[in-house]
């Protein structure tokens, strides 16, 4: 406990004493200890939140220093959630702070687990964690805080179940990916290179012995019809390859990488160029000759600057952002190809790429700029390889640090259940309005996660049955339902063979879902937590506790039919985008849409049909009758700036508010 | 880039912004130099910054500023580290209750980033001093948190003698303020909405304005949308706060007795200042009863988000790249939203 009794005076002041002793009992989780999670710990710490549960599965970077400033050079390599933890429970004594190292998604975490908190704030870095504990939060019906940042742009949500929209209401655009003849024949950008690099060569030669996943790759892109004549010839390339990764094993072959060179930049450029085909309309690719570029001859094309050796940038400072020549990138290829294979004689497995492993971004640098040469796309640095390779968002202390300060007052807010003061702030360019607030949209009727029916079952997967499970949730209803876990349908009207089995046998197990869906389709989805027995059970009583009562799903809200206006672009809604969650092999070059800013001028791209001048708008739930594509796209454009127009002839009014500031 | 006298950003007195980064900065800076840029990173490596009192406002900034790498740091403060002063202040502990609040903060301070020189003054010196004038003058740019508005005007007059840029800010409960002075400022500023490529930028010159002067500002040039956009109940709330304490010895209102006298001079502000009156002829009372309780307090969110704008445009002032603020800032945390708004500047 803190020895001094005057550290809560200010905020005592500020909150008010009952708000204020409210918050010494409040239990909160925070789902990140990285660049907001720092700085939103030290600020639910220092506010007085009693009891924190503090999650994050990484470990300290030495990257990481430059603002997440509860870590030390001498913690790097130790546990985020853990160090953090330790140094913010300094900040004050009164608050309790549980570190768990764990991830998010791990079964134990299940509906009851996060029913435990009176609220959730994430600071995470990725898609697929906000989505689950969006849905997670939506199924307990906890109020939730949803953030992130990317260079000097943040956003700040609040999330409440049935009042506001929830994460998933609006669709984020999902990861931009390329067609596999882009990336295997035909390159045209430095990222394709980058992409064949990391994921297929990297893969190819220190990965998993993957001959099936090759074919099967290869398969299905013939499936969605692409050149057959060209598939045939990646095949044998793959076949090709097995000989390649054995002398990178073998501990006698001193010429290995010199091979690699030879196959992968001459022998298989050799083989694509007899496809004349393809060539026909595309500049083709030209086979590197090792010796002749070793020894100087080599003139990769005629005229064109290929070799980029005078650059127009002054000496570089660092040595990560040199131009790198032709001759420099064989032979950081040639050095780095050593370097692995001696790492796998040496008993490592397989490589995959990390950008923090020196060898593999050495690799992948000189890999894809050796490709880039031989196509005649530009090079690029080590430095700008790592940044798109390794998915970097450039980051800073001060962003985080507004963001998280937002973060705690839309908390407040919540917990008071002060719902018409809550808003989702931006962080943006515009000078005169750096913190933009807007209000809230209510849930999407349509939405697949907030507008199911949740309820959580207690029981022992290895024993309950899935027949005698839906029959107790459904009762009396004698309905007809489909059962599904996630993507896979367990029964439907016409097929019951699995009623019998154990859920545990169907893989239905705690921290998962099941989903029972109206066949008629006039009743939501119930969506069904898994969560364990509680310990005093007894043993001979059923193995699944009913939700009491049982879970009345709602009518549902039927889909308006279609508006006769165009699609919305397929990058989105337009609502702002967190920074977009990238699989490997798969980059996307463009996060952040485009956004036409032009004061009064009705843009060109907006869609026709019923949108209408933005005014002072309430959430009143209209939103979704107004605005078929989508309630929030409106709210966006005139959030920068944009007025949107009836139509052609319509007149702007006479200082339109268009900027909604609450008053 | 070589040094040159017409340089973006701040003359530095350091001739060393072209030296290699150490593989450690390199490591430490990679992820903001990439937002950023080398250079950049450069221009605040070489920087000095003086910071003027230690509180939450002043705690955030700095954290922040020192994380980045400026290139020196200089604290000055005489007051001891007070029991709500740990509220905010997360360089202080428990037991540095009644030490200096500089000796307590520096080492805290200094671990955050070994990279940073940090000098502190924790004797109490008067800021009207010939020794405080003195330090302004071995200092690149000059932050001033959460004082009155008389010692700011003077301590304007001081930055612009020694022609030091000059940022000030604080926070008043769950609303702050950041004003700044940066003569005439020169930057690159990017012209943005370009995918892929480096975006292009265009050597831009602002002039700054004077505290003194910039009060003068009259709101009759602005549009009612204008006008609405940059929530001038804040702003004048803040000026009243700034008249209200000029006229009592120092003292913020501190009880909501006192919310009917810091009604009137925010309204006589209002008034003489030709604010469109279809927006705003009298601040909202309960505006100025919450403020009147809470004006004398710190809250760690609100420092946090004062702290962290300010400490971003200081580091945009020193890099030499994107528009700092001009020139007066203004956060409400009932909302969330920050505006800003142009007072007497060209």
């Amino acid at each position: 406990m803190s020895t001094a009794q005057g550290r809560g005076t200010h905020a005592k002041a500020i909150l008010g004493p009952e708000l204020y002793a409210k918050l010494e009992n409040t239990h909160v989780l925070l789902v990140g200890a990285g660049g907001i999670g720092c700085e939103l710990l030290k600020n639910i710490v220092l506010t007085g939140f009693g009891r924190i549960t503090l999650l994050d599965l990484d470990t300290i970077d030495l990257s990481n220093l430059n603002r997440q400033f509860l870590f030390r050079k001498k913690d790097v390599k130790q546990s985020k959630a853990l160090v953090a933890a330790q140094t913010a429970s300094a900040f004050n004594p009164n608050v309790k702070i549980t570190p768990i190292h764990d991830n998010i998604k791990e079964p134990q975490y299940d509906i009851p687990w996060f029913q435990q908190f009176d609220l959730v704030l994430n600071a995470l870095d990725n898609l697929d964690a906000r989505r689950h504990v969006n849905r997670m939060c939506m199924a307990g019906n906890v109020p939730l805080v949803e953030s992130g940042t990317a260079g000097y742009l943040g956003q700040v949500q609040p999330l409440l179940k049935d009042r506001t929209e929830c994460f998933d209401c609006i669709p984020k655009p999902t990861p931009k990916t390329f067609p596999v003849c882009t990336i295997r024949s035909t390159p045209s950008q430095p990222i394709h290179c980058i992409v064949w690099s990391k994921s297929y060569l990297m893969g190819q030669l220190f990965g998993e012995d993957e001959d099936a996943d090759a074919g099967g790759e290869l398969d299905a892109a013939e499936k969605e019809g692409e050149n057959a004549q060209e598939i045939d010839a990646l095949r044998k390339e793959a076949t090709a390859f097995k000989a390649v990764r054995d002398a990178l094993r073998s501990p006698t072959n001193q010429d290995a990488a010199h091979l690699v060179f030879q196959k992968v930049f001459n022998a298989d450029i050799k083989n694509l160029l007899s496809m004349s085909d393809m060539w026909k309309s595309r500049s083709p690719p030209i086979p590197l000759d090792f010796e002749g570029i070793m020894n100087g001859s080599f003139v990769l094309r005629q005229g064109a600057n290929a070799d980029a050796s005078t650059s127009k940038l002054p000496e570089a400072a660092l040595k990560d952002q040199r131009t790198l020549t032709l001759k420099d990138n064989v032979s950081l290829f040639i050095e780095s190809t050593n370097r692995l294979a001696d790492r796998l004689r040496n008993g490592e497995d397989t490589i995959s790429f990390d950008k923090d492993d020196d060898d593999t971004l050495d690799f992948v640098t000189a890999a894809s700029n050796l490709r880039s040469s031989a196509y005649g796309i530009e090079t690029k640095t080590r430095w700008e390889v790592k940044e798109m390779a390794g998915n970097i968002i450039p980051a800073i202390a001060t962003t985080n640090a507004i963001v998280s300060g937002l973060i705690v007052l839309q908390a407040l807010q919540l917990l008071r259940k002060s719902y018409d003061k809550l808003r989702n702030v931006h962080l943006q360019f515009k000078p005169a309005v750096p913190l933009s607030t807007i209000s809230l949209s209510l849930p999407n009727p349509q939405c697949g996660v907030c507008r199911d029916t949740y309820t959580v079952l207690r029981c022992d997967p290895a024993r309950a049955t899935l027949g005698e499970v839906v029959k107790g949730l459904l009762g009396e209803d004698e309905r007809e339902v489909s059962v599904y876990e996630g993507q896979r349908v367990l029964s439907d009207p016409d097929w019951d063979d699995n009623n019998e089995r154990t859920l545990e046998s169907l893989s239905v197990t705690r921290g998962k879902f099941l989903a029972i869906v109206d066949e008629d389709g006039e009743l939501t989805t119930l969506s069904v937590g898994i969560a364990l027995l509680p310990d005093d059970h007894p043993a001979d009583a059923p193995p699944f506790i009913l939700p009491s009562p049982l879970p009345q799903p709602a009518r549902r809200v039927k889909p308006p039919p279609p508006a006769p206006e165009t699609p919305h672009k397929a990058n989105g809604n337009g609502k702002r985008l967190l920074p977009v969650e990238l699989d490997d092999g798969v980059i996307d070059m463009a996060p952040t849409p485009k956004k036409p800013k032009r004061n009064g001028l009705a843009p060109a791209s907006v869609p026709n049909g019923p949108v209408s001048v933005g005014t002072k708008r309430k959430a009143t739930g209209r939103e979704g009758e107004e605005d078929k594509s989508s309630p929030s796209k409106k709210r966006r454009l005139e959030e920068e700036g944009l007025v949107v127009m009836d139509g052609v002839d319509d007149k702007l009014e006479e200082e339109p508010d268009f900027i909604l500031i609450d008053d | 880039m070589s040094s040159s006298k017409s340089e973006p950003g701040l003359n530095n007195s350091d001739e060393q912004s072209g030296t290699a980064l150490t593989e450690e900065e390199a490591s430490r800076y990679d992820r903001q130099m990439r937002l950023w840029g080398l250079e950049a990173q450069q221009r605040m490596r070489n920087a000095t910054i003086l910071v003027v009192r230690l509180r939450g406002v002043a705690t955030e900034a700095i954290k922040n500023m020192v994380l980045a790498g400026i290139g020196k740091l200089v604290i000055v403060d005489g007051e001891d580290v007070a029991e709500e002063d740990l509220g905010a202040g997360f360089f202080f502990r428990d037991e540095d209750v009644g030490r200096k609040r500089l000796d307590a903060a520096k080492p805290r301070i200094e671990s955050l980033n070994p990279l940073v020189t940090v000098e502190t003054v924790a004797n109490a010196i008067s800021l009207q001093s010939a020794e405080f004038e003195s330090i302004i003058e071995t200092v690149d740019l000059v932050c001033i948190t959460d004082e009155s508005r008389d010692t700011l005007i003077q301590i304007n007059q001081l930055c612009r003698k020694h022609k030091k840029p000059l940022y000030t800010g604080g926070t008043y409960g769950l609303h702050g303020y950041i004003f700044c002075d940066l003569l005439t400022h020169e930057y690159l500023a990017p012209i943005r909405g370009e995918s892929g490529e480096a975006p292009k930028t265009v050597k831009t010159s602002a002039k700054y304005t004077s505290l003194d002067q910039a009060l003068q500002h009259k709101w009759s040039g602005l549009t009612r949308r204008q006008t609405k956009e940059v929530n001038p109940a804040l702003v004048f709330s803040i000026l009243a706060l700034w008249q209200y304490q000029s006229l009592h010895g120092n003292q913020l209102p501190n009880a909501v007795e006192n919310a009917d006298e810091l009604e009137s001079i925010a309204n006589g502000l209002i008034q003489s200042a030709d604010v469109n009156k279809q927006v705003l002829t009298r601040i909202p009372r309960d505006l100025m009863e919450s403020l009147s309780v809470t004006a004398n307090h710190e809250f760690s969110p609100v420092c946090a988000i004062v702290g962290g704008m300010l400490a971003q445009d200081i580091l945009k002032a020193l890099g030499g790249r994107d528009p700092p603020i001009a020139n007066l800032f203004v956060f409400d945390g009932n909302t969330g939203s920050g505006t800003t708004i142009r007072m007497k500047m060209a």
